[in-house]
């Protein structure tokens, strides 16, 4: 590019090259560090603070705590096998450096498979809603028969979300999320996003880990765990 | 002669008037704000594609709460167990890479810590003695991220397992715990990756 020969000064006229150099410069710089990302959302949750691994809770009840368990784990696997056979059946699914793509999302009795590449990696709106609406549909019309028809939303029995600890965070998401939205067409107020409404909303938790280091052994027997959940 | 006047009095003004300089200095400002901005308001600089869900709402400003962003991404690598990365920008990522290794366990419950002494406190409305922080933890994990590291996630903020002694339970009254219990899973519309 030319700078001029300088007589365009002497008739007092702005150079205006070196300006657009620069806006040009700075227009490269900003395209190339610039990353457009999606708008992001949340859903929030509250974490019990009166369960769990606390040493000093309270003295356990002599019967168990009524409670809806949601079970997700690697699609195929049924009932009925020992754990050993479950992480034999593990390592076939799971192949080295990836993660279980289609996981079985159970509910008491009802249960559906879902397609996690669907969930993480289309880019087609319409197919991610329907695999969504799918899901929500299955959870809430398992969630259904276990309404206790006590008039607040807390009263309910808590939802406990048992997620094979290998399975990747969008099944565990997505049957929370299912939770939330069954729980929103029952709610009595609607949230507003507010941190102290959650108290006033059904406890839906995720289980704690069963598990600390994670061998093959160890994992069989996680699964056979969450597989055989009520 | 009127004209020759008038044209004098054009080229005095030209003359005095150099814009370039304006120019440059405004440029330099605008950079220097642009980067500024950047620098503190991005705590979601790690690229991770958050999963898609339906009931998700837009983050609410919520006044009174501090609300912390932690950026997790972890993933099993040819079949060995499963290394992550927690990071809280502007803070570095924390790496782990072997089975006993809880680094990023570690410097997130100290981090979370000095969140807790700074913020202001409320009762647990569930009578249990504790002190709960005003405190929003997002958690933002990818959607390929292993289960198990935001279930651990989970117990570090709730600091009912410790860290620093093998990811065991604490042996504490519950009045002496530092958890956080206000918690939000980042997500997006179905579709838009």
């Amino acid at each position: 590019m030319s700078h001029g020969d300088g007589g365009g000064a002497a008739e007092g006229k702005l150079d205006l090259v070196p300006l657009i150099d620069t806006i040009m410069l700075l227009l490269m710089f900003f395209i190339l560090t610039s990353k457009f990302s999606t708008e992001e959302k949340a859903i929030s949750s509250l974490l019990p603070t009166d369960k769990g691994q606390m040493s000093s809770a309270p003295s356990k009840p002599v019967e168990e705590p009524k409670q809806v368990n949601i079970c997700i784990y690697p699609a195929g696997m049924q009932k009925g096998y020992q754990p050993s056979e479950y992480r034999d059946a593990l390592a076939k699914i799971r192949q080295p450096g990836q993660n279980v793509d289609f996981a079985t999302l159970r509910v008491g009795a009802d249960q559906m498979e879902v397609d996690g590449r669907t969930l993480s990696r289309s880019q087609n709106a319409e197919e991610v809603s329907r695999h969504i609406n799918a899901i929500h549909g299955m959870i809430g019309a398992a969630l259904e028969k276990f309404e206790t028809g006590s008039g607040e939303r807390k009263d309910q029995y808590p939802v406990i979300i048992h997620c094979f600890s290998g399975m990747s965070w969008r099944f565990a998401l997505v049957a929370y999320d299912a939770v939330r939205y069954y729980e929103s067409t029952k709610a009595t107020f609607k949230f507003t996003g507010n941190p102290e409404e959650l108290a006033r909303m059904r406890e839906v938790t995720f289980a704690p880990p069963r598990i600390r280091n994670y061998s093959a052994n160890e994992l069989g027997n996680e699964l056979y765990e969450v597989i055989h959940m009520k | 002669m009127s004209g020759k006047k008038r044209k004098k009095h054009f080229d005095s003004i030209s003359d005095e008037l150099d814009l370039v300089p304006l120019i440059d200095v405004c440029f330099l400002i605008l950079l220097f704000f642009i980067l500024c901005g950047r620098l503190t308001l991005d705590q979601r600089t790690e690229q991770i594609t958050v999963p898609p869900t339906k009931t998700a709402q837009k983050l609410p400003e919520t006044r009174g709460w501090e609300r912390v962003v932690v950026n997790v991404y972890g993933s099993t690598q040819n079949g060995k167990p499963p290394r992550n990365s927690i990071a809280m920008p502007p803070l570095l990522p924390w790496y782990s890479d072997k089975v006993d290794d809880y680094t990023g366990y570690q410097r997130l419950r100290q981090e979370l810590n000095k969140v807790h002494d700074k913020v202001e406190k409320y009762d647990d409305p569930k009578g249990t003695g504790m002190k709960l922080p005003k405190a929003i933890i997002e958690i933002r994990a990818d959607a390929e991220t292993e289960y198990r590291v935001v279930q651990e996630i989970q117990q570090v903020l709730s600091d009912t397992i410790d860290p620093f002694n093998n990811m065991l339970p604490k042996n504490v009254k519950p009045a002496e715990l530092k958890s956080f219990v206000n918690i939000d899973f980042t997500t997006r519309k179905p579709g838009e990756n």
